[in-house]
């Protein structure tokens, strides 16, 4: 039985982390949300996407890869198709156009066209003949990007728009640049970007962050990382407690049960728990990129390491942001911060990175 | 397959360079949460008990209100003080001294002058707010009250005193219904208006309610640092957001036609109504409902029984008798029944009928209000002299579904959609209507009472005059509204004027021929000898209108209701407009319960208020032009030119959004 054979190959484990960290993140929402919000509507929300997550994480696992190559450049389009429907026809929210409204449910296209333009990507890799790229199999592979993020970035979301850069950097990194390229690259990269950054006004860096994530600081002055850095430096090495925290309680954090959720994390569970939540996130890309390792194609193994990118990029900005390594950008944490469509999407992408590494043996 | 094993060492070995960068970032990550929750634990957790950074909200300045010409503020901010806790300071303060509480509960029951009941009772409303957000404790502290608490800020640091800025009426009852007021939001209004929090003052009624978007503006907020004992240290000046100030609003009122119908009342301890619209646009000029209430009282937070108290006065002052009064018409309604008999072809404009006092129909005896009767009368004498036998005929020609349709064309038994709220639509009786909601037949008998705006026919003072009005202009329907203009604050500080478009709701066609016999009656109710609106003639102007005298109780002869008691008195009605060639104003007055004709008790307002809108063209009509020192004068410039001054000013253009 070919199914039964790839099933046998499922890593459970897997799988199994990326729920647990479901779980933990509902518990997290439910300690932002519940002093202000006692009906705890939006945690029933979080959990019911995350029911219709695992329902398309099993959809997305259980049907062979191979498939959703074949099809990628119909959901490209798609996805693609929508995205200019909401430049159009999209309602304002915040000043974006991002979400589809259907009935009182809204989407947000842009975070399925990440899986769909990884997906394209990862086909187009798959029929790479040689290992490194020339000038014009390169620029084909920044167009299939350049595509969604243009339209992203018209609507105007660049903030979204920013979340696509993985996939530049696993196709600049993985697809093959020779070395020469990369070490002149970041040098310049390097030198350039400290220095260009020192020579912008005050006014200017402001404009920038802003301009990457507008209304997503609107204190200034770093009042969230101020108050994000009390909550987790407070917890202390053990925590506050499910429930204890009082920063994030009392409306002193902001964006508690979204962006700066980690610090709710960081408030109640101590180091501890910062400790497990980065260990189950660490395990998470381990083994993923295990599975692009020992992917049976090419295909696969870019397929994996796109999905898997999308991960990192997020806990790694997410994660330094909290206590101010990095400047506040509006970037959820995965499968934890509250939000249907990044939920979905990511788990979405722990269903098709599975669906890899089942059918490492042959084709099924 | 030398391509395959190339890229597969290849991808192998950059696989295995991002797996140890990554171990390495997140072997830093957990090296920098150690020094955040490990090292600076301690400095964290006293900060978090603190919390140096908390928000106080800076509440916008609400929007001033102001007559038609900007020159009198009716609704304006002043000034205050009022009392806020904080929680957030006083918790830690109870858990270390368990007396505190009962000292702080009797501290402020002694310097605010009330019970420690009260003080209870007022923290307990405060519970509904934000852990985080301080509750308010009392509002519009004296100056001794300030120090006294200033002075125990110590003893209490969770004690705040704020300047806020205290709604203010600064002509109290004047145009209070239309005006309306303001009050703490509800909790249906918080989940109406996410943008609201509990303890913020909105609208409630009236212009105020109406106009609240508008008028509210957007509160900022402030960020201040605390030391470790909860007191409040310094701003933090960069991250303030300052408020944005709420919009003016000009109503279309007029302040001195306002105060004139007012004091009518107040002199005359007249109840009632007085509405005056311009014709050419559905402005209303003056609207007043009397009783009127001070809305001063409900400025304060802590009175929540002031409405209940004004809602038990027996003469209904919270009622806007102008839009939600619902009365019979009386003969006002005559109006209505000449325009619907012309245009029907029922009547025309020689038709005649014989007066004698009484008649009968469909088997019953009707009375006219004169004993004597009126002899025979054509529409416009009829019109004149309010013969009510005239009427009872064109009824019964006419049939009720004929003068409920002319009855909904003119404006009545469906609200005439003011920027006001509570408009009731009132009742225009019909077969359907009696089908549909009172389950039975209608009787042809009953049609005859309505001819003469008595039986189930009832209406608002507004919408009598939206009637007047269509009639003056020809047959157009503007949508009656408050309020002319809104004035308010662009991004970059400039000042930005939006108007409010008058709004045609429909028209109707009146014939010619109808349309100036009906007006020529009424001008003769008002100019000719005889007619029952005498009282508000005014020389040198040409008024026409309609008075009305609506029965209360029923009558089984011919008395005076005057010396009744008060609920049994007639009604009193005149409705009229002027110029009548040149319409610019419409004025329905309405005194509840006055006992005397509409001729007596409401025509003389009316006069008073044309007197005062067209003062200058009066004055002009009275120059003697044969005497040569008047003249001589008008040379000079001393006295206007006459016939200059008599033009209208031109009406407010129906304009659109913009400066």
């Amino acid at each position: 039985m070919p199914r039964a054979r790839a099933l046998s190959a499922l890593d459970i484990n897997f799988i199994g982390t990326a729920i647990a960290i479901t779980a933990i993140g509902c518990m997290l929402i439910y300690s932002a949300t519940y002093f202000t919000d006692p009906s705890l509507n939006l945690l029933l929300k979080q959990v019911l996407w995350i029911a219709i997550g695992i329902a398309l994480m099993l959809l997305f696992m259980l049907v062979d890869y191979h498939v959703f190559f074949e099809i990628a450049p119909v959901l490209y389009g798609i996805g693609n198709v929508l995205l200019v429907y909401l430049l159009i026809w999209g309602k304002v929210t915040a000043h974006v156009k991002s979400w589809i409204h259907i009935g009182s449910f809204q989407f947000q296209p842009s975070e399925f066209m990440k899986i769909f333009t990884a997906l394209m990507l990862a086909r187009y890799f798959d029929r790479q003949e040689s290992a490194y790229m020339n000038t014009r199999s390169f620029l084909r592979a920044m167009a299939i990007i350049a595509l969604p993020v243009g339209l992203i970035i018209v609507e105007p979301d660049f903030g979204t728009a920013a979340t696509f850069f993985p996939l530049v950097a696993v196709a600049m990194f993985f697809g093959g640049i020779r070395w020469k390229v990369w070490v002149v690259a970041a040098i310049v990269l390097v030198i350039a970007l400290p220095v260009g950054w020192t020579l912008l006004h005050q006014y200017q860096k402001d404009r920038v962050i802003t301009f990457l994530n507008p209304d997503r600081d609107p204190l200034g002055k770093g009042y969230q990382v101020t108050q994000a850095k009390i909550a987790i430096g407070s917890g202390g090495i053990h925590g506050k407690g499910f429930r204890q925290g009082t920063q994030a309680k009392l409306e002193y954090l902001p964006a508690r049960h979204t962006d700066f959720i980690f610090a709710v994390l960081g408030e109640e569970w101590g180091f501890i728990g910062v400790m497990i939540v980065l260990g189950l996130y660490l395990f998470l890309i381990i083994q993923a990129l295990n599975f692009a390792r020992n992917a049976r194609d090419r295909g696969g193994t870019f397929l994996a390491i796109c999905l898997i990118s999308f991960f990192i990029f997020h806990v790694l900005i997410n994660v330094s942001m909290q206590i101010g390594i990095l400047p506040t950008t509006g970037i959820p944490l995965p499968l934890i911060s509250y939000g249907g469509s990044s939920t979905m999407m990511f788990l979405i992408a722990i269903g098709l990175m599975a669906n890899v590494d089942m059918r490492r043996f042959g084709h099924v | 397959m030398r391509v395959y094993r190339d890229d597969q060492k290849f991808l192998t070995f950059r696989i295995n360079a991002l797996l140890w960068a990554i171990v390495a970032i997140f072997v830093f990550l957990a090296g920098s949460f150690w020094f955040v929750q490990g090292v600076q634990a301690e400095k964290y957790r006293n900060l978090s008990d603190a919390n140096a950074l908390r928000p106080v909200a800076m509440p916008a300045k609400r929007g001033l209100i102001l007559d038609r010409e900007g020159k009198k503020i009716l609704a304006d901010n002043q000034p205050a003080y009022s009392l806020t806790l904080d929680r957030v300071v006083m918790r830690p303060i109870v858990k270390s001294d368990k007396t505190h509480r009962g000292k702080l509960v009797s501290f402020l029951a002694t310097s605010l002058g009330t019970t420690p009941q009260d003080i209870e009772a007022r923290f307990e409303k405060g519970k509904v707010i934000p852990f985080a957000r301080p509750i308010p404790v009392a509002e519009d502290l004296t100056m001794s009250q300030v120090a006294s608490i200033q002075a125990e800020s110590l003893s209490f640091p969770e004690l705040n005193v704020e300047p806020v800025q205290r709604r203010n009426y600064p002509y109290g009852t004047l145009a209070s219904h239309a005006i309306g007021f303001i009050g703490e939001v509800s909790e249906r209004d918080l989940i109406q208006h996410k943008e609201l929090k509990p303890g913020d003052l909105i609208g409630k009624r009236g212009v105020e309610l109406m106009y609240d978007e508008y008028l509210r503006g957007k509160d900022g907020t402030q960020f201040w640092e605390y030391d470790s004992h909860g007191r409040r240290l310094a701003e933090v000046r960069t991250a303030r957001q300052d408020p944005v100030a709420g919009s003016n609003v000009y109503l279309t009122l007029d302040f001195d036609l306002q105060r004139r119908a007012e004091q009518y009342f107040v002199e005359n301890e007249f109840v009632g109504a007085v509405v005056a619209l311009d014709p050419r646009n559905g402005e209303v000029l003056a609207m007043v409902s009397s009783p009127e209430f001070n809305p001063n009282v409900f400025s304060k937070r802590f009175t929540p029984d002031t409405w209940k108290v004004i809602s038990s006065n027996p003469f209904k002052t919270e009622l806007n008798r102008a839009i939600q009064g619902l009365y019979s018409p009386g003969s006002v309604f005559k109006t209505t029944m000449a325009v619907a008999g012309l245009a029907e072809g029922a009547i025309g404009p020689g038709t005649t009928f014989d007066c004698p006092g009484s008649a009968v129909f469909f088997g019953r005896r009707f009375r006219d209000w004169r004993r004597q009767g009126h002899g025979v009368v054509s529409v416009t004498t009829a019109l004149k002299v309010s013969c009510d036998i005239f009427f009872y005929n064109v009824g019964a020609r006419l049939g009720v579904d004929k003068i409920s349709e002319w009855a909904h064309n003119l404006g009545f038994g469906e609200i005439s959609k003011i920027d006001l709220d509570g408009e009731k639509a009132g009742i225009v009786p019909s077969t359907e209507w009696a089908a549909k909601k009172q389950h039975r037949k209608w009787y042809p008998s009953e049609t005859i009472s309505v001819a003469i705006g008595q039986g189930p026919l009832i209406v608002t003072p507004l919408q009598t005059a939206v009637m007047m009005a269509t009639i003056a202009n020809g047959g157009t329907i503007y949508r009656p509204h408050v309020v002319r203009m809104i004035e308010r604050q662009k991004p970059d500080g400039s000042m930005e004027r939006l108007q409010v478009a008058s709004e045609v709701l429909r028209k109707v066609r009146i014939p010619d021929t109808a349309w100036k016999t009906v007006t020529n009656g009424l001008w003769k109710v008002v100019n000719e000898e005889g007619g029952t609106g005498g009282n508000a003639r005014v020389a040198g102007l040409d008024i026409a209108g309609k008075t009305g005298t609506a029965q209360v109780i029923a009558q089984s002869g011919w008395f005076s209701t005057a010396g009744l008691p008060f609920m049994q008195r007639d009604h009193a009605w005149f409705v009229s407009y002027a110029e009548k060639e040149n319409p610019q104003m419409v004025v329905a007055v309405f005194v509840e319960h006055a006992g005397q004709h509409g001729g007596t008790d409401a025509a003389p307002l009316a006069k008073l208020l044309y007197e005062s809108r067209f003062k200058g063209q009066i004055e002009n009509a009275a120059l003697d032009l044969n005497n040569p020192d008047t003249l001589e004068a008008i040379r000079e410039g001393k006295l206007p030119v006459p016939g200059q001054e008599k033009k209208a000013p031109p009406a407010p253009a129906n304009s659109n959004f913009g400066h």
